[in-house]
This record gives C-alpha cells, structure tokens and sequence, in this order.
C-alpha cells in the first residue's frame, strides 16, 4: 500500500511538472509563434483564429502568468484544447482523438512483444554465456541499439513495400470498407506489419542488453546455487529462480524506455504515412502549428505516465516485497 | 579507466570510433569533393569517381558521408559534454549536499526521467527559428542527463559514507574541494559511461530531428543526409545507398560507443565479464575407500582466471562413513568452502574442479553430466550454504521451496508438506510459516528453514558449510542443538565445515585440519584435541578458548598462508612454522602419514626425510 500511495504520488508530481513544462515551452521561445504561423498560412486563418491563438499563447494579452496559468489548466480540465491550423476548423480534441487509436495499438504492442522477444534472448545469452550463440547477441543487440527508428523502417519499406511488394508503401488500413470485420482485421495486418517489425526489432536489443545484465547480476546470488544444489531441473533454476529475479530491474527501467519507443513509433509512423499521433505531429510541425504540437505532446506525456503506472502495478503484482510495503 | 580497455568489447568499440574520428579530422584529405558542390550529373550510379553515386541535387553522396563524420561527431561529443555536465552538476551536487537540495533535484531527476526525450525535442526545437547547430544540441543534453544524474546521485550517496570523505570533512575541508578531489576521481568510469550514452542519444535524437527537417538541414551531418534523401525521393529513385550509408554509419558509430560502455559495465560490475571455456569433466581418480558413504579422491580444485587457473583445494581425499560426523576445521581461504561445492560437483564457473573423483554411495558424482547428476542431489546428499541468509528465493514462499525439491525428485506433494510441517515444527517454526516469503523470517528462522529443507528427502548426508557463521550466539547454540539431534534421531552422516574448531570438538566423530587447500591432520575428534600433531593444528587449538577449565593465555599464529597461486615446493605451512626443519620442510611437500590406529598427518617432524630434529621440537614450541 505504501508503495502505490508513493507511486501515485510520483504520478501526481510527474503529470503536473509535463502540463507546465508544456505550457512555458511557447512563452519562453524566443519569437511569436502566433506572427509565424499567420506569415506561414498567409491570411488563411480567420481574424477569430488568430485571436484564439493570441489568447493561447498568452500573447498582447495584459494578463499576469499566473492567470494565464490558471486558464491553461481550466482549458486542459475541460478539454479545450483549441482548433487545428492544419485541419482547420478541426479542433485539436477530435484531431487527436482520430490518431490516438492507431499510435496506441502500435506502441502497445510492439512494446510487449519486444519486452517479451527481448528478455527471453537475454535470460538465455545470460545462461549460456561463454557459446559463440549467446555472446554474439551482445554486439547485435548493441548495433540495433543504435540503429535509428526511421531508418530502419526506410530500409524495410524499400525492400518489402517497393521492392517486393509484399506490403503497402502507406496508410493504416484500406480507405474502403467499414471498419469491422475479418476482412478490415487483415487490412490493418497488412498495413501495420512493417511498422510494427521496425519497432519491435529497434526496440529490442535495450531490453535483451538490460536483462542480460540483470540475469549476470542473479546468476551468482545465493539462491540459484541453493536451487542448483536441491537438483531442480535446470529450466526451473533458470526461470523461476534466477530470471523470476533478474526481471524486477526491467520494470524499472521501463520509464526510460517507453519514452524511446514511443519517439520511435513517431518517427516509424512518420516514415509509413501509418494515420497515427506521430505522422499529425509531423504535419503540425511540418505547418507549424504550435496548438496541435502542444497537445500532442500533452497526449505523449500523459500516455508515458499512465504507462508508467501501469508497469509499477505490474510490479506490485511480481514482488511480494513492494507488495508488502517494504 | 586503463583496466576498462582491456575488455575485448571495448577495444573492438575504440577500433572503429577511432576509424570514424580519423575520418571526421581528415575530411578534407579523404573527401574527394566539396559536399556541398553539386555540379555533377544528378542521381548517378556507384562508379569510381563517385563512390556511392550522387544526390538529386547532383552532389557526391561518398564526401557527404565524410564531411558528415565531422557533423554528426561533433553533436554527439557536445551533447555528451553537455548532459554530463548537466547529470554530474544536479546528481553529484544533490547527492553530496543532502537535504533539501538534494529533494527537489531529485524529483527534477524523476521527472526528466519520464518525460518522453523526441516529443519535448521536437516541440521545442519547431518554436526555434534561427538555423544554427548550437540550440538544438542544447535541448537535447537538457532533456537527456537524468539517467545520468540518477546513477551518480546513488553512487555519490554511497561515497559519502566512506571512510576517506569522512575524514576529508572531520578536517573540514570545503564541499566544492572534497567533490572535486575526492569524489569526482571515484567516479570516472561512471561519469565516461555516461558521457558514452548521452552521445548516443545525442546523435540518434539529432538525427530523428534532421530526418523531419528540424534543425538546420542545410548543415552536412547523417541526419540531413537522410533528411534531403527522403524528401527527393532516394528510395523511389533507386539511389538506395544514399539512405543506407548515413543510417549504417549512425548504427555503427552507436554500436562502437555501446562496446565502449559495455566494457566500462564489466570494469565496474565483475560478475559481468565474460565467461571462462567450459573445462572437460575432471580426470577420476581413486576408488572409494571401503564402507564409506562419501569417498573424497585426490580432489583439486580452484578458479580460473584471466592470470590463469588458481588452485584452491590441492589434491584433497577424505572419506564419510555412514552415521559419522565429520568435522572439516581451518582459516578462511583454506579451500574448505570450494571443497565442499567441488565434492557435490556444484562449483560454477570461474570455479572449477580439475582433477579427482567424488564417490557418493559408489557413484562418482564428478564424472557425470549436469542432468545425470541431478537425482543424486538432494536425495542422497543434501548441502546447507554458508550464506543461508540468500539461500531462498526472495519472491516465493517458503512452501514453493518444498514443493519444487518435492516434485524435482517424484515426491507426492502432499506428503512433501506433511514432511516439512513436521520437520519445521521439530525446528520450532510455527507451520504457518510455510507460506512466508524470505524477507518475513529472521536470519535464525532462514537458518532453520533451510536446514528443514535440507531433511525433506530424507538423504543419508548432508554437507554443512558454516551454517552458524552469521549467526548470534543464542541462535548459533539453537541450531548447534538441532544438528546434533538430525545426527542422533536420523542418522544421517554430517560433513560441518567450519572456521571455529571449538565447534568441533565436542560434537564431531572425526577432524579433518585443512591448510592452504590441503588436509594437514586428521584423526578421532579427542584425539586431535588432546594429541594434535601438526605444528598448525597445535596453533588452531591454541587460539580458542577451551569449553571449559582455567583462563589461558591464548595465542594467534602469526603471518597468512600461501596464496591461491602459489606452486608449493615444500610445506605449505613452512613460512609460519615454529618447528620448521630448514633444509627439509622447505624442499618436500609432506604426505599425509599414518601415526597410530585411525590419526594421519601430513608433516615431516614425523617420519618420512630422516628427522633432523626429534618430535619433542613440538613440545619445546609450546
């Protein structure tokens, strides 16, 4: 219990210091975003638009900080977030609203299946350290570390989009249909396979390196000899013994990297055209347009929050120590 | 730092980033043309004059990637400078300073750590409208130096408490002075790891920047390459190499960096180097004696290193008798420990059993594989650790324990818990506490546990080491109690390892005196006691106070022992002897030799080279 009252707190704290890091970015750059967005979009915004913006970004506006501080939240509370420039007279809400789904399913699932790839190869290259297999693992996992999102998702959209044709070169899910249906199922198969392929394999390599680092760490605690020496089975003694342990580090380390994933499924998304909060925010920046940047970088946060909680649950759930308040 | 280098994975990673600094500081030399000259035929295949053939815009892709180098290096070094600064300023600064500072600069950290790094970048980077390089490597150290600020905050509050900042501060020196002279220089190889890191965050995020036009994209770094690759349409265009070069340079500068930290990882964590060769199964040797339960045969044993292998336990043979209580006494560093794991065939790499046979009930348990060796286990010998305090896992109950050795060797798990409730009560563990975890039992209770554990499948031995050690002497006494009834109501044969031959005497059949890996003396318990033989046993009995009886003067034995390396040419206790035969004990290792009905000692006072000196030099030693 005291452990989660902690959690939430952090939560608390976290969450508010992202709002209001989110609302000082614009009024501490240097220039007025407002006079650039209105020289990008030449007299195509409304008289009202401008002035919604004006207000936004606290902008000629005699208001003190603190005011304007106060309406930032009254507007985050009740879900004013304003209008699109892009999608205009869209408002930045149902914008958002449109991608959240498909960003998601994307960063959902690549993160499980990743964590779950990852961890296993890195509990069996921890076991089997010393074999050609398993230390080979560390370099490849270093490399597709360090190999970048976007890039990887170019390489694998020349050669299985443009080269072979084996999936499609954009998009989500096929524009005809409704969305129901076995039939919509392997359209967004077909359309999401690349996109998830590039993360999933990106994104692995940290966890294999991590948890093969934990697993090192637990291999030589005590209670894996005393396994050893009870004459349990050496899967039992490697899993439930030694890797039970080593993965209670990886939750932790899960803030770190779900921030990565989620910059990457950005980019990835970016890359395949895939309809999701990624590719809006590359047309908000590529447009500048600062309302709809704003709130996705709202929607980010509190995503990778609520993530974050979620894997301090799990935790709870794993480690009869936190469990019971130790 | 030095040490660090050694790692293989470390030299591999500085060869090729030192390959890429080459590359950046000769750009001019190596670069066949000015990047940014595009007077050459757009789009042109691979050839001679152009290595990886020409952009859309007609410039050479091959002196791109070189003049790149230089960009994208730079990036990566200052936004290292610059998030390290930022880590070592807020981590070392909260973690020495305490307090309050420390408070806020570390939910600043906690914060900065969850906060999602590209999006912050990306939102701050579009309100900046000046094209330089300078901004954008700024925001990017600003969003990535928690981590590192993390790992140095521990590691500065772990410092704190050592000895020398004590003293430093009892002195009074400033806190600025003691940081930079004391702690900063502790911390090197942590503050270069994370240097390492920030840089390849700080290329792979620039890079992510460039690639969606944020930035200056008409700077020559792998990111704008990609980025103006993208946009004329590299791929469609067939002009792959232009997008596969920057990016596999990028993932090959980031993999050269991570090697380089790989290798500071194993520096400051050993259980991380790399493993030793598996050995082959170790050369039998012997035939069990007679009538014995374990038979120990010439056992040598010890540890591989990067130096080369170190012998622990020199040539060892002992034998169990059903029913028998073996007593195995000597200094820490005797080899007793590693003998006792060797004999189960349980020593894990680095540690290695090199020669000799351990015959368990006929069975000689080292020349079989892992998985044949498994049903022996437990069932016919079960093992008490030294360190039982970690000897359970610390995430499942007490009752998981049970159940895993009872289904492990086809005991029926309810008769498995029967068996435990009982021995557990017979130990005076309430039965409730089958369902605690570790963390819930005292370090006696874990004591206890472990020993229940021990009998559950009934074995005929079980091997103690130091089960009592950690232990309060109330709890030692319990526990000494409970053995000396397994030993009488079961019958079970007990081989106790221990440091404190005091433990011994009373309660052991035999003794078994081990010195620098091997064992010196052994005999009947009273007879060692009351006659002990070898100059060492003599000393060991002399340094504990006796169970009963008048106060004595009590006496240590000066100097150590040989080291693990060490090839003995003589006694291995000759350097710290009283009684030493110089000429004799110095040139031959002793045998171990009868002297009377069941006493054997290894020591050239008696017999063996012709004595120089009577047995009665012993007598005057005293």
């Amino acid at each position: 219990m005291r452990y989660l009252l902690q959690r939430v707190a952090i939560l608390l704290i976290t969450g508010w210091a992202a709002l209001t890091i989110n609302f000082l970015i614009p009024r501490l750059m240097p220039g007025n975003p407002v006079e650039t967005m209105i020289a990008k979009f030449q007299g195509r915004i409304s008289t009202t638009a401008i002035h919604a913006l004006e207000l936004q970004f606290g902008l000629h506006s005699h208001q003190g900080w603190w005011l304007q501080y106060l309406d930032y939240w009254r507007n985050i509370l009740t879900g004013h977030l304003g209008v699109s420039v892009t999608y205009y007279p869209q408002s930045v809400g149902s914008v958002l609203a449109q991608s959240v789904p498909w960003t998601v399913g994307l960063v959902g699932l690549s993160t499980v299946i990743a964590f779950l790839a990852g961890t296993l190869i890195g509990i069996r290259s921890a076991w089997r350290r010393g074999r050609l297999g398993a230390d080979l693992s560390v370099p490849v996992a270093l490399f597709l570390n360090s190999t970048p999102y976007f890039w990887f998702a170019l390489i694998l959209l020349y050669a299985f989009a443009f080269l072979l044709s084996w999936f499609p070169l954009s998009g989500g899910a096929a524009s005809s249909g409704s969305p129901q249906g076995l039939a919509y199922l392997g359209s967004l198969a077909y359309h999401g396979t690349l996109p998830l392929l590039t993360l999933v394999i990106t994104s692995l390599g940290g966890w294999l390196l991590t948890m093969r680092n934990n697993m090192l760490s637990t291999v030589s605690e005590d209670y894996v000899a005393f396994a050893q020496a009870r004459g349990l089975p050496e899967g039992q003694v490697m899993y439930r013994y030694a890797a039970r342990n080593a993965i209670l580090p990886s939750f932790t380390a899960f803030a770190m990297a779900i921030g990565f994933v989620i910059s990457g499924t950005l980019l990835t998304e970016i890359v395949f055209s895939y309809p999701g909060v990624g590719f809006i925010l590359y047309q908000a920046v590529t447009s500048l347009d600062y309302p709809l940047m704003q709130a996705i970088f709202l929607f980010i946060s509190l995503a990778v929050l609520a993530a974050n909680f979620i894997a301090d649950l799990v935790y709870i759930l794993v480690d009869p120590r936190a469990r019971e308040g130790r | 730092m030095k040490a660090a280098l050694r790692s293989r994975w470390a030299q591999a990673g500085l060869v090729i980033l030192a390959i890429f600094v080459l590359v950046a500081a000769l750009a001019p030399v190596i670069a066949p043309y000015s990047p940014t000259n595009s007077s050459f035929s757009p789009l042109a295949s691979p050839s001679l004059r152009h290595l990886l053939g020409t952009t859309q815009l007609g410039q050479d892709i091959f002196s791109q990637l070189v003049w790149g180098t230089r960009g994208t290096l730079e990036i990566g070094f200052l936004t290292g400078l610059f998030a390290t600064a930022l880590g070592v300023l807020v981590g070392i600064g909260g973690g020495y300073l305490g307090g309050p500072t420390d408070s806020v600069l570390n939910a600043l950290t906690n914060v900065f750590l969850v906060i999602p790094g590209l999006p912050l970048i990306i939102i701050t980077a579009a309100y900046i409208t000046t094209k330089s390089q300078l901004p954008i490597i700024l925001i990017i150290s600003f969003t990535g130096w928690a981590w590192g600020a993390r790992v140095l905050r521990s590691q500065t509050l772990s410092l704190r408490q050592r000895e020398f900042i004590l003293a430093a501060r009892l002195v009074g020196e400033s806190p600025l002075r003691i940081v930079v002279s004391e702690v900063l220089p502790n911390m090197l190889s942590l503050i270069a790891a994370n240097f390492i890191g920030a840089a390849i965050y700080g290329i792979l995020s620039a890079a992510g920047l460039q690639f969606i036009g944020l930035g200056n994209v008409n700077a020559v770094t792998w990111g704008t390459m990609l980025f103006w690759a993208q946009s004329q349409g590299a791929l469609l265009s067939g002009a792959w190499l232009w997008i596969l070069a920057p990016g596999a340079a990028i993932a090959l500068v980031g993999t050269a960096l991570g090697m380089l930290n790989f290798g500071i990882d194993e520096l400051t964590n050993p259980r991380l180097r790399a493993g030793v060769k598996k050995l082959p199964k170790p050369v039998p040797a012997g035939t069990p004696e007679v009538g014995a339960l374990l038979s120990l045969q010439e056992i040598e044993a010890g540890y591989q290193t990067a130096a080369g292998p170190l012998t622990a336990v020199r040539g060892v043979s002992l034998a169990v008798k059903p029913g028998e209580f073996l007593g195995i006494a000597g200094e820490s560093g005797c080899g007793k420990s590693t003998l006792a794991f060797a004999a189960l065939g349980l020593l894990r790499p680095p540690g290695a059993v090199y020669r000799g046979s351990s015959y368990l009930a006929g069975v000689d348990l080292l020349a079989l594989t892992p998985a044949q060796r498994r049903p022996y286990l437990w069932r016919d010998a079960s093992f008490v650790f030294q360190a039982s305090m970690n000897a359970l896992n610390p995430v499942i109950r007490v009752r998981d324990h049970v159940l895993d050795t009872a289904r492990a060797h086809g005991l029926p798990p309810a008769e498995a818990i029967e068996r435990a409730t009982a021995l557990l009560q017979q130990f005076e563990i309430p039965a409730h506490f089958l369902d605690a975890y570790s963390f819930q039992l005292s370090g006696g209770m874990k004591q206890r546990v472990v020993l229940a554990l021990s009998l559950l499948l009934r074995p005929k031995l079980i091997l103690m080491d130091e089960p009592t050690t950690a232990l309060d002497v109330v709890v030692q006494r319990l526990i000494m109690q409970q053995i000396e009834w397994i030993l009488g109501e079961l019958g079970v044969s007990i081989v106790f390892i221990t440091h404190d031959f005091s433990l011994l005497v009373e309660i052991s059949d035999r003794i078994a005196i081990m010195y620098a890996g091997t064992v010196v003396e052994q005999g009947p318990a009273a007879e060692i006691y009351a006659h002990p033989l070898h100059p060492y046993t003599q000393g060991l009995i002399r340094s504990f106070p006796p169970m009963s009886g008048e106060r004595q003067v009590l006496h240590g034995i000066p100097g150590h022992p040989p080291g693990l390396g060490e090839k003995l040419s003589g006694c291995p206790f000759f350097a710290r002897c009283s009684a030493r035969l110089e000429g004799v004990c110095d040139q031959a290792v002793p045998a171990l030799l009868a002297q009377g009905d069941q006493h054997t000692v290894a020591c050239h006072l008696y017999g063996q080279p012709p004595p120089v000196a009577a047995p009665t030099a012993v007598g005057e030693a005293r």
